[in-house]
């Protein structure tokens, strides 16, 4: 054991922790004061008030340190409060106090100042130097919707300079001038607003004063309670700590020990949380009479709902009645609706929003390693030599795995490769990025499982072991049409050559994929392929490797896992098979039903074929996000009963029949599964807005109305249900769940699993399965005459249908859909930049305005969808994954001409 | 520091430098534009704030030197001769107030009234032939000073021909390195740029530390006003400082070699250069030097006017393009420097002395001087002396000889000697005699060797002003990144000023309290460096002072 002394006390000291780090173990936080340290930070060495005294023999003749960046070393003797350093402290203290406001009282952050405590804490009485040189005289920025400062307050300690870098990596801010002119800086000294920032709020949360603040007043200390809970906005599944007074939010920051988003959010989680008391928010439920909505007794709509579903299902059959669940409600809200659907109704006609996202990767994941969901952790990052991502722009869909995957590509000794049509914000950073077009997914990684195995550098050991199928696999891949794939993809087949190169010779590699893979015609086979090219490479079973699906919707693990699926079961187990069917039917105390039920898209199908009569949708625009507008449009009008349970009049809810006033993530509990398959408790932050109900409560109330007797909605009585039935949910009990939630598998005992497939997979052997390259029926049959490709991406500031984003200050930072356009492109059609263009598809045409960019390239454009009064969709068409039916969001055949008519004198307005 | 930034900077390399572009860009109008700023950080995948932060830090690359066409040197030397009230004023006669500037030290502290025009320097009689030189091509630029060493003669030793010059370097190409290191470890020669730290410990260092990437950068920012010692090596003796930088390398296994030049110096940068293009000729540079394992590049990045970058983390902040506020250590360079990778930084004289050291073996370098302090110094003598001039003693040699027997003793009565630059001691007249020229006999006196750089302070210049001029400098060149010296400085001057101009009294105690803040509490030895003839002035002239403080 080595040891080191504070103030003569012996300690153990660990390898490479700085003096600061010791004393904080043993004497506390606050022991040492500190004004430049910040949690999440590198060491700085700015304010020096963390200054110890240190001796190498007991009461010897000591040094003054800094103890943030100094090392421990064994032996030393450290004294934290000798009167000399107590002295230096309040020396450095007053200095700062010599330029800095002095008008606490009034000042936002009062009570909660850094300063302020450090000041308090050295006992500083009064400033004893002359007035001179200061900057108090610095004006405010009030300029966006979101960030704030007022510099005047600065102590120029950098926090807020090195969390835009360390944390964020934006390099946003810095400081201008030097000496005692230094001035912190946003962009070439612009504004907030006119500078590059992101709004993730991270220098504002590391700001010790109010010098970098937001709206509102995060840091301020009003009277108020704080809550834990998770963020709505993406698989991330960031930790939040929601401020509240009196039943109202103040403010969101995030808390440094979760382990996901260590004191990190983006602008979603951290300020887009004011839709919640929208005046727009539905407060009644209504039912549409002669083509109006009436608002009608909660009594009253039930009666309604449960007359009608009762009368089709007798007079059509269950089958004639479908579900839509929600991956922004929680597990338990899930699990309750396929109950509903499967118990109730007794049809499999149950499925969610995963179908236009993520259901190839389940499906694709399944079939190789048998089980659907990531192999590993995000916090496996700091064990992995190589990261390769794929269809994904995670900085601006999943930020704060985004900014980590930043950090990472940015450091050179790293190995990073994407693969994407974009030139994405990680791809600028990457040391290989493969620009393919479109719809090539499969052709690229089959070229680069070649050039693995013909370099020898595929994984023989784990191959022979731990996997079946290779020989026929390496035969195919053998046979591939190089020439064929370097024309269709259109990248240099060397660059993809060092690509795949780079992956297999990385100790350990890692992949992440988005929709770019899944929203594809061949989105499950892609999906198996970057499996197949982990199983190659061996980056299975350990840290640091692994297949990482970048899960949209928060949930949308969760609600799969919760059986929302037409032909799996709660806990994934197979509904067609009479064993498993027992089970259920023992469970739920009813008989369920063992045919497969309508995907999403054959929902729409037969509602246009009269077959289905009724459709419930939970929490989901799908006239606004689902591909074709028109089509299911029509198909929503021929169903007799349509049922929106959802926030805000939604483009759907338009076209309900029954609307039902649901909850927001800040108004229930319950829990939300992380694309880590971590299980994380949602906490009830306030209650719902007046006439709103708790989504599951809505469910259950039906159900009983039904005659199945449900007992009323609540977290842990919800999970101490739901871990009967769902094999990896066997040790999830609310209490368990703590501050970080629980990676499932979770044993009985409580032990909870960080990576999958360690010893061996569900299915014994990972399968190594086959799939050649095929154009998508989209452009085989239209690109002669639509010549271009458009595929569609998110943008950082909204989500999806952009239904709550929108409601917030994030509207004010991106205000409309556009469209990303190549110079050249823009040059022949004699577009631009914000002019607007016309698109059109074999299904329609819609004006959007133009971004000329070298971010994609020639011939391929790209789009946002998360404004209703563009409506992307009506362009995208009817091709679907062929495995997982996903629609083909990422490849739709256009032509473009520059907008004539109103939108000629909107782009110049 | 930004780990972030180093990374990315150093992802194009250093022939790409970030910082040389920004120096290139602010060529033609004194400043770069936010455009070609952004324009930059896009380039370099970083913000636009980090270019534009660091454009807005240095003298010269700022907006304020816009259109700036001269500069007066305000240097200690140049104020305490009292020649630039002149300078600036004749000046006035043929250019626009707004186009003159200041550079801090033009290394010219022998004949001082000096000034820089249109890319040269000029001092002394220069100024009496305005007429030839505004507006004109000129050789008015050059200068003369005394130069003579000692009973031996190293670095001032008269510089052969290439070929003969560096035979000792063909020659330990030959040889396993670890035994030309170890030759320099026995030399015990200990760092020319103020710290004293024994070169073989830190080459060594750097040795052990294993990356395919490792830089020697030779520290030419010579930023002591008053110093013109490495001056003097780099124009008159460049190959002793390239020589130094590839044995450098050759140990420790480093590949590149920056000089780090200052931009006062534009006659420096030019000599040197020519000296690289005469090594790259003769094929002493280059991949596989000689045939041998070994390769070598040399770069030489210009300064943009900042005294901080002499402190080497700042200088290698510098270099990448970051704004060079000085890093916490460790890591130590040597570990983790410039781009993150191990880096070795020493000073011009320090390097120059390795010629030597090859050549003779170390302990023929040992054998000079004290125990503790080996080898010869180089002193520069600024124009109060009789003979102005670079002087190369034997370490240990009484500071009175160098006075009075090279430096031909005092024009006129100087009250106090200023050695080691601006966070030197000041030596008052009466403890001359008490010094020998080495690190030990200053330390044990209370003051600083430095990089031995002597100032005199005349008789009649109020020592409360001189005061007020340190505070000032410090306060001028704090990098501003901690809290102390950032803040210290200015209220220090402020106090200085305000007692020498009003009638203001300076509270003793909280004077104390600044300097004790300063000395303690600083990151680096700029703030940390201050208050040391600050308190020299304290003590020794005490009578002079007492009138502007309180008790
Ligand atoms: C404020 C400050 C300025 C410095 N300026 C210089 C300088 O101009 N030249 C120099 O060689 N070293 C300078 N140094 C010392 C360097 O930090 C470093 O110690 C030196 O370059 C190491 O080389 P050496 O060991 O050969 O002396 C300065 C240090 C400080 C704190
Ligand atoms: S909000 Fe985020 S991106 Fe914007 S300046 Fe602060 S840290 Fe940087
Ligand atoms: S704005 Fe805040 S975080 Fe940034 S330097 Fe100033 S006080 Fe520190
Ligand atoms: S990264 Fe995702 S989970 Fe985290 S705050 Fe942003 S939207 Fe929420
Ligand atoms: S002492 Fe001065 S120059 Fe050194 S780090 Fe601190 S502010 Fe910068
Ligand atoms: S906390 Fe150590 S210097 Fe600021």
């Amino acid at each position: 054991m080595k040891t080191a002394y504070i103030n003569n006390e012996p300690h153990e000291i660990k390898d490479g922790e700085t003096m600061l780090a010791f004393i904080k173990r043993f004497k506390g936080e606050k022991h040492v004061p500190t004004l430049c340290d910040a949690p999440n930070l590198d060491p700085f060495g700015a304010c020096r008030v963390c200054s110890v005294a240190v001796a190498l023999e007991e009461d010897g003749k000591t040094k003054t340190m800094a103890s943030c960046h100094s090392p421990v070393a064994e032996g030393q003797y450290i004294y934290t409060d000798t009167a000399s350093v107590k002295k230096l402290r309040k020396n450095i203290v007053e200095l700062v106090l010599t330029d800095h406001p002095l008008d606490c009282l009034t000042c936002e952050v009062n009570g909660n100042c850094e300063l302020q405590d450090v000041a308090a804490q050295v006992g500083i009485r009064d400033v004893r130097y002359p007035a001179g040189a200061n900057h108090l005289h610095y004006t405010k920025d009030m300029s966006h919707p979101y960030m704030t400062s007022d510099l005047s307050k600065c102590i120029n300690c950098y926090r807020c300079v090195r969390a835009c870098d360390e944390v964020q990596g934006e390099f946003v801010l810095s400081m201008s001038g030097r000496g005692f002119d230094s001035k912190i800086i946003k962009g070439s000294d612009n504004t907030f607003m006119d500078s590059d920032c992101v709004s993730c709020g991270a220098c504002a949360q590391a700001c010790p004063t109010s010098a970098i603040s937001d709206v509102f007043q995060s840091k301020s200390v009003v009277e108020s309670e704080v809550t834990r809970t998770i963020c709505t906005y993406c698989g991330v599944g960031c930790n939040l700590d929601v401020s509240t007074s009196s039943g109202e939010i103040l403010s969101i920051q995030a808390p440094y020990d979760a382990e996901v988003n260590q004191g990190h959010t983006c602008l979603k989680g951290r300020y887009a949380f004011k839709f919640y008391d929208h005046p727009e928010r539905l407060d009644s439920p209504m039912i549409k009479r002669n083509g109006t909505f009436e608002k009608v007794s909660w009594e009253e709509v039930y009666t309604y709902i449960a007359d009608k579903l009762g009368t089709f299902k007798k007079e059509f059959g269950p089958d004639s009645i479908a579900g839509i669940s929600s991956a922004r409600c929680t597990n338990e809200e899930n699990y309750l609706m396929q109950k509903f659907i499967r118990a109730v109704i007794g049809t499999n006609n149950i499925d969610g929003c995963a179908r236009v996202c993520h259901s190839p990767t389940a499906l694709g994941m399944q079939q190789t390693f048998g089980t659907g969901a990531a192999t590993n952790s995000i916090d496996d990052l700091k064990d992995t030599n190589c990261i390769m991502v794929i269809g994904a722009n995670p900085t601006d869909a999943h930020p704060v795995t985004g900014a980590k995957l930043k950090q990472f590509a940015m450091k050179t000794g790293n190995v990073s490769i994407v693969i994407d049509p974009r030139r994405t914000e990680i791809a600028r950073y990457a040391t290989h990025h493969i620009p393919l077009r479109p719809g090539t997914n499969v052709a690229v990684l089959n070229m680069m499982m070649y050039y693995i195995i013909t370099e020898g550098l595929a994984d023989e050991s784990f191959i022979g072991s731990r996997t079946e199928g290779f020989d026929e696999y390496k035969k195919e891949i053998l046979a591939i049409d190089l020439d064929q794939i370097e024309g269709i993809c259109g990248v240099d087949r060397n660059i993809i050559k060092e690509a795949a190169i780079a992956y297999a010779a990385a100790p350990n590699a890692m992949s992440f994929h988005g929709l770019g893979v899944t929203e594809h015609s061949q989105g499950t086979f892609t999906v198996m392929q970057i499996a197949d090219l982990a199983l190659l490479t061996g980056n299975i079973g350990r840290r640091g490797v692994g297949v990482n699906p970048l899960r949209g919707q928060n949930n949308v693990q969760g609600s799969a896992d919760m059986g929302v699926q037409p032909h799996q079961g709660a806990g994934y187990m197979d509904i067609t098979k009479p064993e498993v069917n027992l089970q259920y039917n023992k469970f739920y105390g009813v008989e369920v039903p063992s045919a497969i039920g309508y995907k999403i898209p054959e929902m729409f199908d037969a509602a246009l074929e009269g077959k289905l009569k009724a459709l419930w949708v939970i929490g989901e625009d799908i006239v606004q996000t689902d591909p074709n507008t028109q089509k299911v449009i029509k198909a929503l009008n021929n169903t007799d009963l349509v049922i929106v349970q959802e926030l805000f009049m939604t483009e759907t809810a338009k076209q309900a029949d029954v609307v039902l006033p649901g909850a927001s993530f800040l108004e229930k509990s319950g829990t939300f599964t992380n694309g880590e398959r971590r299980v994380q408790a949602v906490r009830q932050v306030v209650e719902p807005v007046v006439g709103a109900k708790v989504d599951g409560q809505i469910i259950v109330d039906i159900m009983n109305k039904m005659g199945y007797a449900q007992p009323d909605y609540d977290a842990k009585s919800m999970l101490d249900e739901i871990n009967q039935i769902v094999p990896f949910f066997a040790g999830i009990t609310w209490d368990r769940l703590g501050k970080n939630g629980l990676q499932w598998p979770v044993a009985k005992d409580g032990t909870d699993t960080q990576i999958l497939h360690k010893e061996e997979f569900k299915i014994g052997k990972g399968q190594f399965i086959f799939n050649n390259w095929r154009e998508t029926e989209e452009l085989v049959e239209h690109a002669k005459d639509y010549p271009y490709i458009l595929t569609t991406n998110r943008e950082l500031e909204h989500y999806n249908c952009g239904a709550m984003t929108r409601r917030t200050g994030n509207e004010l930072i991106l205000k409309d859909d556009y469209l990303m356009i190549n110079p050249e492109d823009a040059k022949e059609h004699m577009i631009k930049d914000g002019e607007f263009v016309c698109i059109e598809s074999p299904r329609g045409k819609v004006d959007v305005k133009a971004r000329i960019t070298d971010e994609v390239k020639s011939g391929i454009l790209s789009t946002t969808f998360h404004f209703p009064d563009i409506m992307i969709n009506n362009l995208t068409g009817d091709i679907h994954d062929s495995e997982a039916k996903c629609p083909e969001y990422k490849v739709v055949a256009v032509r473009i001409r520059k907008s004539k008519g109103k939108y000629k004198t909107l782009a110049e307005a | 520091m930004s780990k972030n930034l180093s990374e990315l900077s150093g992802r194009k390399g250093i022939e790409e430098s970030l910082f040389d572009k920004m120096g290139q860009l602010a060529q033609e109008r004194g400043t770069p534009s936010v455009e070609e700023l952004d324009q930059l950080a896009d380039e370099f995948l970083i913000g636009k704030a980090n270019t534009f932060g660091t454009a807005t830090f240095y003298d010269f690359l700022k907006p304020e030197n816009q259109g700036k066409r001269a500069y007066v040197c305000n240097g200690t030397a140049c104020v305490c001769a009292g020649t630039q009230d002149k300078v600036t004023k004749q000046l006035e006669k043929h250019l626009q107030p707004s186009e003159i500037g200041h550079m801090t030290c033009l290394g010219r502290c022998h004949e001082n009234a000096a000034f820089n025009y249109n890319g040269k320097n000029f001092s002394g009689k220069a100024l009496e032939n305005l007429d030839q030189i505004i507006g004109k091509e000129t050789e008015l630029n050059s200068d003369t000073y005394h130069v003579k060493s000692g009973a031996n003669e190293i670095l001032t030793n008269p510089f052969s021909e290439v070929d003969q010059y560096y035979a000792p370097f063909i020659d330990a190409l030959t040889k396993d390195s670890k035994s030309v290191l170890e030759e320099i470890k026995i030399s015990n020669v200990r760092g020319r740029g103020g710290a004293g730290f024994p070169m073989g410990l830190k080459l060594e260092f750097c040795r052990n530390t294993e990356n395919a990437t490792k830089f020697i950068i030779c520290n030419a920012d010579e930023g002591d006003p008053g110093a013109y010692s490495d001056r003097y090596l780099l124009e008159q003796r460049p190959h002793s400082v390239l020589f130094g930088m590839l044995i450098a390398g050759y140990v420790t296994h480093a590949s590149y070699g920056i000089l780090y030049i200052r931009a006062e110096y534009p006659e420096s940068i030019q000599i040197v250069q020519d000296a690289i293009d005469a090594l790259k000729e003769k094929g002493l540079i280059g991949r596989n030097i000689q045939g041998t394992e070994f390769s070598f590049e040399f770069k030489i990045i210009q300064a943009q006017g900042s005294y901080i970058c002499g402190e080497e983390t700042a200088l290698i902040n510098s270099i990448e393009g970051q704004r060079p506020e000085v890093r916490v250590r460790p890591p130590f360079p040597a570990q983790q420097g410039l781009f993150n990778k191990p880096t070795i930084v020493n000073n011009v004289e320090t390097l120059a002395a390795l010629h030597h050291i090859i050549s003779n073996g170390g302990s023929a370098w040992k054998a000079i001087g004290t125990e503790r302090s080996s080898g010869t110094k180089l002193v520069s003598l600024d124009s109060f002396f009789n003979k102005p001039g670079i002087y190369e003693v034997d370490m240990g040699t009484p500071l009175a000889t160098v006075f009075n027997e090279f430096g031909g003793g005092f024009k006129s009565e100087v009250k106090a000697v200023q050695i080691g630059g601006p966070l030197g001691g000041l030596v008052p007249a009466h403890k001359i005699d008490a010094l020998t020229l080495d690190f030990e006999s200053f330390a044990n006196e209370g003051f600083l060797l430095g990089h031995a750089s002597v100032v005199c302070v005349p008789q009649d210049f109020p020592i409360i002003q001189f005061i007020e001029h340190l505070f000032d400098f410090a306060s001028y060149e704090s990098c501003g990144k901690c809290f102390p010296c950032r803040l210290g400085t200015k209220r220090g001057q402020e106090m200085a000023s305000q007692a020498m101009n009003s009638d203001y009294k300076i509270d003793r105690e909280l004077f104390h309290d600044l300097l004790t803040t300063l000395e303690e509490g600083s990151l680096c030895a700029h703030g940390g460096g201050i208050p040391l003839p600050v308190r020299n002035a304290l003590e020794y002239f005490d009578d002079e002072l007492k009138q502007y403080f309180n008790s």
